[in-house]
């Protein structure tokens, strides 16, 4: 046990004490708040812009209709932006008048121009040009502008009291989305997607870097034969263990400081954002039980502990980088393929799809948490997932413990498939 | 309690493609220099790999320092260098050292004081440099050389198992290895070391085994199997080199069993009942000047040549084909 704790220490501190291990660590709590900031950043861009009530209002109807819309832009319109200019035109000069209008925009004397006729005070359709087209929040503010006039004028027209109208049409609907699991109410449907994608991003990537690190670990010890020193001290599982479990600890080490620094930024998201003159919209954090955070542990130990001793066995049947490259195709596949599901699992986490990758334990460490992280997932499922991949991580350690022991000491051909089996085989 | 701090009973060890060590039996007595000598791909590898436990033989038994081989209290007993030397390249000197030093059970205290006493002891330590700060890439190959020797040493081992430590040293590393191997013997210590280099063991053993195809050849103490090879071998230097005439005599089958042309003098060994003074009587016939025509033990090259070589040689043919390396190492 004290040479197994040797051995785990020895991997643990050699690598925390790395340049990339520093800067990768600081580098991951960067990312997280980039991906909070960035995009209230991006949503405080496409707020309706001030552009939006500089708008020439062609008005070819002979109702009116057009200097009420001006008039309730005018009312919504944001500070410091140029109120809108109504032209009357008679409907055969409405194609003229918007040609002059083009040109206006084009100058630059106003930012686009609404195009009103018979069409729009029968509820049918409504043109717009201009060079905010392409902004969303500009472009629904305009419709429910022109939508709430024609309604106000068509419940005058019914006798409706105008007092009336305005408390009729009234109706600031604000549409609060909320997720329903087993388990009850609560969080964001939003939120929960985001998280659980970032929850499956993470595993996927440490699973992929760390099992790299395991590999180059044991490509080194056997390359320059460290490890024959090593296996005459302690039994090659002694060494095979202490090199999984240092690395995996050295992982986890990584990912709780990003945790723990995203838990801050997100404390201090809010004074940051106000700096930025960014209004903070609420955003959930997302709620992550004590079991929740149990489950994924036990999940990122057994999938790690799956690949990582598949990487050890590979790293012991091979002599250089290259073949090692080669020789690692097979995880990487198992891997990406994974990945390449994560998104349509988002999509759909209930589906078939998803319960089969849940059980298959190439995939089920890093599927399962997702959908852990998405909604409650019935605890039978749970428990099949953990003891698929529970007994697959014993036959995958068994294998790799004896393709290493002998993958160590042999030089020379990498070894074909078939001389592997044999290597299992072997007694000792 | 044993008197042997190796026994290796009728050990075999098999690949799927050949037979690495077959039916081998050695002792190595207690506080020897036991040399295991043999040409690439005797099986002196496995053989040690076997004694460390490292791999476990089809058959036979091993004990060691009186208990089985697999017995998990004797490996901190032993101390290895592997035949190909390499350790963490990234890793400073010193926590190489203490790590390989804690492998062996020793504390982390006391690792630390034996390093330095070490690191004094083959210079890698002075009022200039503390070189057990660098890390082990930036040391030269001599240097690095010492720092494993060290960490083979730190905890103070029973039982030292050198594989090929004479290959890749210089002469002064070479000096201060030998040195270090009497010293361990001089403490009570037993040293076992492979090595292709007859030269070496000679010197430095005081029994050795010598395998071939993975199979016992002879072994016993250098001056036993001095004795039982007798002194049919005679040193023969000519001036001007030889004759066309000594040459025939030589290669006759009847009086000389084979020649060895070390350069600077031939050694000639006769065939059993062959009469030294024949030898003598025609080569002065053909009037070569003889410079030096001595009786002399055969060298442990020579008889590991009539061994394992197996083939007689005749003067002009093509040296041993059976893999015999006669380089000389630095030191001497």
């Amino acid at each position: 046990m004290a040479k197994l704790w040797t051995i785990i220490k020895r991997e643990y501190l050699e690598r925390v004490r790395t340049r990339w291990f520093v800067m990768a660590t600081v580098f991951g709590p960067v990312f997280f708040g980039s991906l909070i900031l960035i995009p209230a950043y991006m949503a405080k861009k496409s707020k309706a812009s001030t552009e939006f009530a500089n708008t020439i209002i062609l008005d070819g109807t002979t109702t009116g209709v057009g200097q009420r819309i001006a008039d309730a832009l005018n009312f919504k319109r944001p500070a410091g932006s140029v109120a809108p200019v109504v032209r009357v035109v008679a409907a055969a000069e409405l194609s003229q008048a918007e040609s002059t209008a083009t040109h206006q925009v084009m100058s630059k004397q106003a930012s686009g121009y609404l195009v009103l006729d018979a069409q729009t005070v029968k509820g049918d359709s409504l043109r717009y040009a201009g060079r905010n087209a392409s902004n969303l929040n500009d472009m629904e503010a305009l419709r429910n502008t022109v939508k709430e006039t024609i309604l106000r004028e068509r419940l005058e027209e019914a006798g409706v009291r105008s007092d009336k109208i305005k408390a009729l049409t009234l109706l600031p609907l604000k549409l609060s989305a909320q997720r329903i699991s087993d388990a009850g109410r609560g969080g964001s449907g939003t939120v929960s997607i985001i998280f659980a994608g970032v929850v499956a991003f993470l595993l996927y990537m440490s699973i992929v870097l760390y099992g790299q690190n395991v590999l180059r670990g044991v490509l080194e010890e056997k390359t320059t034969r460290v490890a024959e020193v090593v296996v005459s001290s302690v039994p090659s599982e002694t060494l095979l263990a202490g090199k999984v479990l240092g690395v995996g600890a050295v992982g986890l080490t990584q990912q709780i400081i990003w945790v723990v620094a995203s838990v801050v930024m997100f404390k201090v998201r809010a004074p940051l954002m106000s700096r930025l003159g960014v209004p903070t919209a609420p955003f959930q954090m997302p709620e992550i039980s004590i079991g929740f955070g149990i489950l994924l542990l036990l999940f990122f130990l057994l999938g790690f502990t799956f690949y990582a001793s598949l990487y050890a066995a590979v790293g012991s049947s091979v002599n250089t980088e290259q073949e090692a490259q080669q020789a690692v195709q097979p995880l990487l596949i198992m891997l990406v393929a994974t990945a390449v599901f994560i998104n349509p699992i988002l999509m759909n986490p209930t589906g078939g799809t998803a319960h089969v990758m849940s059980i298959l334990p190439f995939s089920a460490p890093i599927i399962m948490p997702l959908r852990l992280a998405i909604g409650s997932v019935p605890w039978w499922d749970i428990a099949s997932s953990l003891v698929a991949l529970a007994l697959s991580c014993v036959v995958a350690v068994w294998i790799a413990a004896r393709i290493y022991r002998v993958g160590l000491l042999m030089y020379g051909k990498r070894p074909t498939m078939k001389e592997m089996a044999r290597w299992i085989s072997y007694s000792h | 309690m044993a008197d042997y701090t190796v026994e290796i009973e009728n050990v075999s060890k098999r690949y799927a493609e050949h037979v690495a060590v077959n039916n081998l039996t050695l002792h190595v007595p207690k506080g020897s220099v036991y040399g295991l000598l043999g040409p690439n791909g005797a099986g002196k590898t496995t053989t040690i790999r076997m004694i460390l436990n490292i791999i476990a033989p089809d058959q036979g038994t091993i004990r060691i320092l009186g208990v089985p081989f697999n017995d998990s209290r004797i490996t901190d007993r032993i101390g290895y260098l592997p035949e190909e030397r390499g350790l963490y390249r990234k890793m400073q000197v010193r926590r190489v050292l203490r790590f390989l030093a804690e492998l062996k059970g020793v504390n982390g205290a006391v690792a630390d004081q034996r390093i330095t006493e070490w690191m004094e002891r083959f210079d890698l330590r002075n009022a200039e440099k503390d070189w057990g700060l660098s890390k082990i890439d930036e040391l030269s190959r001599g240097m690095q050389q010492k720092v494993q020797f060290i960490g083979t040493l730190l905890h103070d081992p029973d039982l030292v198992i050198l594989d090929e430590p004479f290959s890749g040293l210089d002469p002064i590393n070479a000096q201060a290895l030998k040195d270090t191997i009497v010293d361990l013997k001089r403490r009570g210590k037993t040293v076992i070391f492979s090595t292709h280099l007859m030269d070496n063991a000679e010197r430095i053993c005081d029994a050795v085994c010598i395998i071939a195809r993975g199979e016992k050849v002879l072994d016993g103490s250098i001056a036993a199997i001095k004795d039982s090879h007798g002194s049919r071998n005679i040193a023969l230097s000519l001036d001007g080199g030889s004759s066309n005439g000594v040459g025939a005599i030589l290669a006759d089958r009847k009086l000389v069993k084979r020649v060895d042309d070390s350069n600077r003098y031939f050694e000639v060994e006769l065939v059993d009942g062959a009469n030294p003074q024949e030898l003598l009587h025609r080569i002065v016939a053909t009037g070569a000047s003889i410079q030096r025509f001595e009786l002399v033990q055969p060298s442990l090259h020579q008889i590991f040549l009539e061994r394992v070589g197996a083939r007689t040689r005749a003067p002009g043919e093509e040296p041993w084909a059976e893999g015999v390396e006669i380089g000389m190492t630095g030191h001497g």
